[in-house]
């Protein structure tokens, strides 16, 4: 049987025309993961975590970098830059002073109503982007109800 | 003799102060910028650890590769993935000096335009970087600003032929820094 032409061109514009949407809608356009619903990775304690890190800062990378955390400790407190609104843990003090976990919120996260209740530990979600050899630094963090 | 100990007190202080000259900010933005016809791309880390003495000029910088964030996911894996390798070399560092800083007098308000060199280090590789910035000093803190370009492959950082149209041979990186005094 012999072949048209013409559905065969039609047929090839199709599949290069379905092949380019798909790589531009799911690979080139597919969104960033969504850090208030993504379940973490692991999940420890505040002090285990920054005592890990500066005990073998190596082996702390490679467990935890780039991966979803789950946090449980006493904030020392809320901190606010320009843009961004910070949960603090510190647990020693070096070259730029308070050091510990500094967790950024993600904007939807957000709450400017929040106050710390003393000695009451909250549990917070994030993701883990290293350690600067002051604190451990977390991004799009949210709190665990 | 009360007057004496009230000079004292005063003398003492002021030395402390004067010896308190470290300035530190753990929220500084940096931001990097690469724009070609076919892309735009942006990347900014807003948890940058920054250090900064007054009195000898010192001034470094710890930026965590994996905080920079950017517009598109995909931009994000390949930045961290394919060219900054960011889980092999997690940190950039500059250290520093400011230099000319004896002529500014940082008690009172106002800006000022200085020189800035030292070695950067991005993706293992450092290099000798200068630059002019601007150190404006309001309110107790000090406010630093500036923009310097860097060639990803003077650090060793390849550019594949397939997309070396849609990043630019130069980037542009901004750096701020709001700094607080450190107690």
């Amino acid at each position: 049987m012999k072949k048209n032409p013409l559905r065969v061109i039609v047929a090839i514009v199709i599949i290069a025309l379905a092949s380019g949407i798909y790589v531009w809608k799911y690979l080139y356009n597919k969104p960033h993961p969504d850090y208030l619903t993504i379940p973490a990775d692991v999940s420890v304690d505040a002090n285990t975590l920054f005592n890990a890190f500066v005990a073998d800062q190596a082996l702390a990378e490679s467990t935890y970098n780039g991966k979803v955390v789950e946090i449980t400790g006493v904030p020392s407190g809320i901190e606010q830059s320009d843009s961004l609104q910070f949960v603090v843990f510190v647990f020693r003090q070096g070259d730029f002073g308070d050091e510990g976990i500094r967790c950024a919120l993600h904007p939807r996260a957000v709450k400017h109503d929040f106050h710390l209740t003393p000695d009451k530990p909250v549990t917070l979600k994030g993701y883990l982007t290293g350690f600067n050899g002051s604190d451990v630094i977390f991004e799009k963090c949210s709190f665990v109800e | 003799m009360k007057i004496r100990i009230i000079a004292l007190i005063v003398m003492s202080m002021a030395i402390q102060s004067l010896m308190a000259q470290k300035y530190v900010t753990k929220t500084g933005r940096i931001r990097f910028y690469s724009d070609t016809p076919m892309e735009k791309i942006e990347g900014v880390n807003q948890q940058v650890n920054s250090a900064f003495d007054l009195a000898t000029g010192q001034m470094v910088f710890k930026v965590l590769m994996k905080s920079f964030g950017f517009e598109k996911a995909l931009m994000q894996e390949h930045f961290n993935e394919n060219y900054a390798e960011s889980d092999k070399f997690p940190n950039a560092i500059f250290k520093g000096t400011v230099a000319g800083l004896q002529s500014i007098d940082f008690l009172k308000d106002g800006k000022h335009n200085v020189e800035v060199g030292g070695d950067l280090t991005i993706h293992g590789v450092t290099q000798k970087v200068k630059t002019t910035a601007t150190l404006e000093s309001r309110g107790g803190k000090i406010i630093g600003h500036a923009v310097f370009n860097v060639n990803p492959k003077d650090y060793g950082i390849n550019i594949p032929t397939a997309v070396v149209k849609q990043i630019a041979e130069t980037i542009e990186v901004t750096v701020d820094a709001t700094y607080d005094k450190m107690n």
